[in-house]
């Protein structure tokens, strides 16, 4: 135990995901030996991005105004909506450059045993968008996980009755890597998925 | 060192960690076996799918003192269509669900593994028959202990007139035999279910409309009750 100023930072740095009783203590150490103003710069990015930040009204995307930027960009077309777990996962596929839909984020994905069901997820709100929107197709970009694939087979039964096309983003290999080093269900679900040259 | 071989197949995994996931398996002769394979999270990792749940591997770990850690796995069967498919996905699913409740760890576990085999490889092969979750959650109450009384009654034994039902008493019973809670069952459902639990889960005979959704009915509440516990995969409504 460390004096409890110290030892109240150790706790709630170690309930961080990632960050173990070690990490915790080696952080405090650090921040005790910052600049005052530099600790309460800390403390004010943390706190202030929780004032500031909410869901966009209509994806559920992070942002500071009532919809996100992406959702605000004229140029973006609304028939192609990509569906994601999570907010983060957005910006791994904006910097492709290779989107120029809008995005909806669904929260999660199914998963029966930690009792995650489409209800706990947002695929109503996303329903509503169809025809709010416009929306053709339905990019499901959840994880090449059972929840994600499972996630992505409901939405393409529950959303291809309403006349929307949905699909599903391919599995394929890490460009770069030698393909001996593939294993075989990556590799099956490439082959599946391959492409005419 | 001391590094063992085992083979199971994947029940769950869960995060733990940074980048490391701890993975449950079903072995044949070690019963329920957690591992900790390290950097699987990881889009480059070594391990790929390998360790997604349904799939029945080949093993080699390094025993640590609490967990052991997975360094080299081999697809034994991989059940690839399983991922498919929604019905089958969520079958799949609830297969894994009920025998990850009805085993546990250093208990050697044949018939419950060689049953979930059984379960996956018939998900595999094509659609799901309507009646294959049923039947395997008969086989899996057979394999803990708790089958229901199909052909005789639960109270007297007799073989004719099961006409009743009773969760309490274990399953049907005869118009003679009392039990608080007993249910009156569509006549012929005691035999619809019993020709399920007897048959081969890749050759399950022709289903039936009619009994179809109320064997599974029974048959779940049954399960639910003797394990004592809900099985979440079967909520999911799709
Ligand atoms: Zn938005
Ligand atoms: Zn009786």
């Amino acid at each position: 135990m460390f004096e409890a100023p110290v030892q109240r930072l150790i706790d709630e740095l170690s309930r961080l995901p990632g960050i173990g009783q070690k990490s915790a203590q080696r952080l405090a150490f650090h921040v005790l030996h910052i600049e005052e103003e530099d600790a309460r710069r800390l403390a004010d990015a943390i706190t202030s991005m929780r004032e500031q930040v909410r869901l966009c009204a209509r994806c559920f995307n992070v942002t500071d105004t009532e919809q996100c930027s992406i959702c605000r960009d004229l140029r973006r077309d609304p028939a192609e909506v990509c569906v994601v777990e999570r907010a983060q996962d957005i910006v791994v596929i904006e910097r492709t450059q290779e989107f120029r839909g809008r995005y909806h984020v669904l929260g999660g994905a199914i998963s029966p045993i930690e009792g995650i069901g489409p209800e706990q997820l947002r695929i109503q709100e996303l329903v509503a968008r169809i025809d709010d929107e416009g929306i053709k197709e339905i990019i499901a970009a959840t994880n090449p996980t059972v929840e994600g694939d499972t996630t992505a087979l409901y939405l393409a039964r529950l959303l291809k009755p309403l006349g929307v096309k949905v699909t599903r983003l391919a599995s394929g290999l890490p460009v770069g890597g030698d393909l001996d080093y593939a294993d075989e269900i990556t590799l099956g679900r490439a082959l599946a998925g391959r492409l005419e040259l | 060192m001391p590094l063992r071989n085992d083979q199971g197949i994947v029940l769950r995994g869960f995060p733990f960690g940074e980048a490391d996931r701890v993975v449950v398996l079903l072995s044949p002769n070690h019963g329920k076996v957690r591992a900790v394979a390290k950097g699987v999270r990881r889009t480059k990792s070594r391990f790929g799918g390998r360790l997604e749940p349904f799939t029945h591997v080949d093993l080699v770990l390094y025993e640590g003192r609490n967990l052991d850690t997975i360094t080299q796995v081999s697809v034994i069967e991989a059940y690839p269509a399983v991922r498919g498919d929604l019905d089958r996905v969520l079958a799949a699913g609830t297969m894994v669900e009920v025998i990850d409740a009805v085993t546990q760890e250093e208990e050697s576990s044949i018939r419950a593994f060689l049953l979930l085999r059984q379960g996956l490889a018939a998900l595999d092969a094509g659609p799901r028959h309507p009646d294959l979750v049923a039947a395997f959650l008969l086989k899996a109450a057979d394999v803990v202990g708790i089958a229901p009384a199909l052909e005789r009654c639960a109270g007297c034994g007799r073989r004719d007139g099961l006409t009743k039902f009773s969760l309490a008493a274990g399953g049907a019973l005869c118009e003679r035999d009392t039990a608080s809670g007993a249910v009156a069952l569509r006549p012929g459902l005691t035999t619809y279910l019993a020709r399920l639990a007897d048959s081969d889960l890749a050759d399950l005979p022709e289903h039936d409309g009619v009994f179809s959704g109320e064997a599974m009915g029974v048959t779940r509440r049954f399960i639910e009750y003797h394990l004592d516990r809900g099985i979440k995969s079967l909520a999911i409504d799709a």
